[in-house]
């Protein structure tokens, strides 16, 4: 059997590699804290968690199965707003963030049950349209306070630690899962659906329901990830969360990584979490210009993002044939 | 049982008619493919081959007709449904997902193409012994986008084939080859119908198809114009007249 099967798996390799990187960083992470005390450095790491969470869930739609989605900032809205009311109406902080997963996840199918019958640019179009739409309506609901937002009032003492460890522990959750299915059937169903849809079909894969069940997940994580942040901030508004700019920022990242790939997202994630506080900053007024600029750049020098940069680079120095 | 099975064919056409606006493309066509026949269809361009392949292979949904396989009614079932169902289709331009490697693109027809899943370790043996048959195996862990066309229509094949069916529906698959990779190709055929898979075999080459299948249908503007023995089709006149035309006659406008 083994000598059938070494061959074929040259993955092999890499699959220890990538376990042996996500261990390595959620120890090192983990223990950092414990070297340095620094709240603004930990409130920094803490947000760029958060920003990996949601760009890995993306590219679990956007990249692997191909679905580019401009309406991540529903799932993060309706994920925020659902921790705020569940933990103002006594919910423990933890059954408030998988509450939040089961609502962003039951938004996404109510979104993607009409869209993901278009196909292409349309789908596209109309995540921009779903997610204005929820905007607008989170922005005159009388009982979230609508536009002046919405206070979670917790009766304990702020502790920065537990908000960083319940970030930490989701975005590793988010990129075992995105590793996970990279290695699976399912995996591998999204590859061939992002490269050619009817073709996936005839050879037996369910497109409809491959694209429901990714986005539903992509979903949920990003919902969690709302939660979690919602609870850090205590105060949370529709122009915030359900915000264009957060769907923008959302499907950035993982094309400055690297789309479609494992640890593109990642990297994007944790590049966006550093240089984000620092554009909004130095460029308050036109920071949005400035994404879109990089986003058009991306796309048209290097598609692969920072990861297809490398591998060119890689492969320009050890000859044609790595990789 | 065994008899009543053999007895049903594989594949039954009934009144298929396909409109696009007021244009008929397929018309009332009906015809049966028997378990183990290589069938051919041919006919010039245009003559609807590709759009009742189509309907057939569940892509299209037909305006009146029905498509039945051994007895179960299979009109308008989805292509994901058809070939788990034993119902393989190929493309006449060939689709391989180019940024897979050539076992992987197999491997998703394993995994994908039955009716239980298998595990990963079956489904990557199925696909090897798969490619190995089909003389891919030493391209399996390239990019399929580095494949030559001929090896490419190739795996579209080896593809097809890995979801095991029991009909598998061949869209012009000579076309762009030489002489040396047809006479390949064709053989091909004979040997995944010798595996018992039956074969259609849609195809504007009159050598190619009449080398191979047991019988033809021929087809012209969207109607059946003859159905037979390969040697019948050759000889039959309006067959003849559809391919090479005919002298004008009085009366009748050229187009």
């Amino acid at each position: 059997m083994s000598e059938t099967s070494a061959p074929l798996s040259i993955p092999w390799l890499v699959k220890r590699q990538n376990d042996a990187l996500l261990w390595t960083l959620l120890a090192g992470l983990a223990i950092l804290p414990l070297l340095v005390s620094s709240p603004n450095l930990i409130r920094l790491l803490f947000m760029t968690f958060l920003w990996v969470t949601t760009s890995v869930a993306w590219n679990l739609i956007g990249g692997f199965a191909g679905q580019v989605s401009f309406g991540f900032a529903v799932f993060y809205g309706i994920g925020a707003y659902t921790t705020a009311l569940a933990m103002n109406a006594g919910v423990n902080p933890w059954s408030a963030f998988l509450g939040s997963a089961i609502t962003a996840a039951v938004a996404s199918l109510i979104v993607g049950l009409p869209t993901f019958r278009l196909r292409g640019p349309y789908f596209a179009i109309a995540t921009i349209g779903i997610s204005e739409a929820v905007r607008v309506v989170m922005t005159n609901l009388s009982f979230t306070g609508g536009a002046s937002g919405y206070r979670i009032v917790e009766h304990c003492a702020f502790r920065q630690l537990e908000h960083y460890y319940a970030a930490l522990v989701l975005a590793f959750i988010a990129a075992a899962i995105s590793i996970f299915i990279s290695r699976t059937r399912f995996g591998l169903g999204l590859n061939a659906i992002r490269q050619d849809e009817d073709a996936a079909a005839d050879l037996g894969v369910n497109p409809f329901a491959y694209k429901l069940g990714s986005h539903a997940l992509a979903a949920a994580l990003t919902g969690m990830a709302g939660g979690v942040f919602a609870r850090y901030a205590a105060f949370i508004h529709p122009q915030g969360v359900f915000g264009f700019h957060t769907s923008v920022h959302i499907l950035l990242m993982p094309v400055i990584g690297g789309i479609a790939t494992v640890w593109g997202p990642v990297l994007g994630g944790v590049v966006f979490g550093i240089v984000e506080e620092e554009i909004i900053a130095s460029f308050p007024e036109i920071h949005l210009l400035i994404y879109g600029a990089l986003l058009i750049l991306i796309i048209l020098a290097e598609p692969g993002g920072i990861l297809g940069a490398f591998r060119k680079l890689y492969r320009r120095l050890h000859g044609k044939h790595a990789g | 049982m065994e008899n009543t099975r053999a007895n049903t064919p594989i594949l039954e056409v009934e009144n298929l008619t396909k409109n696009f606006g007021g244009i008929a493309a397929v018309k009332d066509i009906s015809f049966e493919v028997r378990e183990g026949q290589i069938f051919g269809c041919i006919g010039p361009n245009g003559a609807g081959k590709t759009t009742l392949f189509s309907l057939i292979a569940g892509a299209l949904k037909p305006s009146s007709g029905r498509v039945r396989s051994r007895g179960q009614d299979i009109t308008g079932v989805k292509p994901f449904r058809l070939v788990r169902a034993g119902i393989a289709r190929t493309h006449q331009i060939v689709r391989p997902f180019r940024e897979m490697t050539v076992l992987e693109n197999v491997k998703l027809a394993s995994y994908f193409g039955g009716e239980t899943p298998p595990g990963a370790e079956a489904a990557e043996r199925h696909a090897m012994e798969n490619l190995a048959w089909f003389g891919l195996d030493r391209f399996a862990q390239r990019p399929a986008s580095i494949l030559s066309v001929g090896l490419q229509k190739r795996l579209e094949i080896a593809r097809a084939m890995a979801t095991n069916p029991s009909l598998l529906l061949c869209d012009e698959i000579c076309g762009g080859l030489t002489h040396v990779e047809t006479a390949a190709m064709l053989d091909l055929l004979r040997r995944i119908r010798e595996k018992g898979t039956t074969v259609m075999y849609v195809e504007h080459d009159v050598k190619a198809i009449a080398a191979v299948c047991d019988r033809i249908m021929v087809l012209n503007y969207g109607k059946k114009l003859s159905e037979g023995t390969p040697d019948h089709i050759q000889s039959d006149a309006a067959v003849i007249e559809a391919y090479l035309g005919h002298p004008p006659v009085k009366g009748e406008k050229s187009e």
